[in-house]
């Protein structure tokens, strides 16, 4: 399940929704991200995230499909917010349910890696002293391509 | 001229049928629009609304099947040509007031042939999609009204169909199914590529910028006419690009990165005319 939206989410709500009347699921893994109050700057006040509607969520169902070939996954849940946040505010949530723990560890991280380098959002930092466009971190490149299978 | 001598062109002289040679007729842009309706009971048609049919999805399921089907209109149409359809939207309005869901499907291609059978199809396979989907809860549902709304391109001129619009124009649709995209790879010149593209009437590559390379630039959507493009692919729509405005000169600064018809390109993708490209800094989101 796929949602791009500006409104909050409720992680309790997400892990229930994805595990109500299974018994078949042995390990749920998620992840939340939240807005630093510091990054590029300090004194974050406020971040606006701006995305591609359309590319986002083919570019997010993309990594999903790409995770279940990988490890046997019994569900994902992917949220991502839009729009003007909070220091504090969860921003991106990522479920995943699997059989066994190792599957939804691995496939959980993978996903984080994979939406943080592919999927199409922007963050606007606003800060004391001016706003900026957040770039590109290389640690992201390097997280992403622990993934990347030899063929 | 045809219109003064209508004769049935899918039959020869001596009234065989016979394939009509399209060869030597120029290339036009032909655009389509057909639609149709499923009349279903009031409580099935909520429970389409709500998802709640055993067999999931039903809307995105149609829509894949129109999709399907007017890609495949040449081998179920005995005389009909195959063609490279550039684009195929279809749309599911669903109506509380009638108890029926709207189907229209629009298709579109740069060729010598018209699109209206493959539109018709796309709508009629839509509409059965539908009764299969929703058949385990309602035997009764009823499929209906399937016409051309309008034709543009060819010889034999455009075509609008005069609407009766009786009382649907009175009833607004209660839920409108969202625009889901349905985009495939990037393909080589002359492959179907399908998508949600920007407004079907609006030719020409729509370009947009995004986030920091729309403020670097000060530009966000902008439409290049396709015979501008001296490559039809991403580096001609550059060039065109730089010639029109040199504003996108910033297009080679830092990195850009490229999306055509909503996935990710790059320098040597082709491009075909409505394609929608979006160019844009490197993603930072989570």
């Amino acid at each position: 399940m796929i949602r791009v939206q500006q409104a909050a989410f409720d992680v309790g709500d997400e892990q229930r929704a994805i595990l109500t009347g299974r018994s078949d699921i042995g390990a749920v893994v998620s992840f939340t991200g939240l807005v630093r109050d510091f990054n590029e700057r300090p004194e974050v006040q406020a971040l606006t995230l701006e995305h591609y509607p359309g590319m986002t969520e083919a570019a997010l169902d993309e990594i999903i499909k790409e995770a279940e070939v990988r490890w046997p996954l019994q569900g994902v849940t992917v949220i991502h917010r839009i729009g003007r946040l909070a220091p504090a505010d969860p921003i991106v949530l990522v479920v995943v349910a699997s059989a066994h723990r190792r599957a939804a560890f691995e496939a959980c991280d993978f996903i984080m890696d994979y939406l943080k380098t592919r999927a199409p959002f922007w963050k606007k930092e606003h800060t004391a002293t001016g706003d900026y466009w957040v770039s590109e971190r290389d640690g992201d490149h390097h997280d992403a391509r622990r993934w990347e299978i030899s063929t | 001229m045809s219109l003064t001598n209508p004769s049935l062109t899918h039959l020869n002289a001596r009234g065989e049928a016979h394939m009509v040679d399209v060869a030597d007729k120029p290339e036009s842009r032909r655009e389509a629009t057909a639609s149709g309706l499923i009349r279903m009971q009031p409580a099935t048609l909520s429970l389409l609304a709500e998802g709640g049919l055993p067999k999931g999805d039903v809307l995105a399921t149609a829509r894949i099947a129109g999709i399907q089907a007017a890609k495949r209109t040449h081998e179920l149409i005995p005389l009909c040509h195959a063609l490279a359809l550039s684009s195929v939207a279809i749309d599911f309005e669903l109506d509380e007031n009638d108890a029926c869901v709207h189907v229209s499907a629009t298709c579109r291609l740069n060729g010598r042939t018209g699109v209206e059978m493959e539109a018709l199809t796309a709508v009629s396979v839509a509409c059965l999609t539908l009764y299969d989907m929703c058949k385990a809860v309602d035997k009764d549902m009823e499929i209906g009204e399937i016409h051309l709304d309008a034709k543009t391109g060819g010889k034999s001129g455009d075509y609008r169909r005069a609407e009766p619009q009786e009382a649907r124009a009175t009833a607004p649709p209660v839920i409108e199914s969202a625009p889901a995209p349905i985009v495939t790879g990037e393909g080589a010149t002359g492959e179907v590529s399908l998508g949600m593209r920007c407004d079907i009437a609006d030719p020409g590559i729509q370009v947009k910028c995004l986030a920091e390379l729309r403020e670097r630039l000060g530009v966000g959507d902008v439409s290049v006419p396709f015979d501008r493009l001296p490559s039809s692919d991403v580096a001609g729509l550059k060039t065109a690009l730089k010639a029109l405005d040199p504003r996108f000169e910033g297009l080679d600064q830092g990195r850009v990165m490229c999306a055509v018809n909503q996935v990710m390109a790059g320098d040597a993708t082709p491009l075909t005319d409505n394609d929608e490209v979006a160019f844009f800094p490197p993603v930072t989101g989570g």
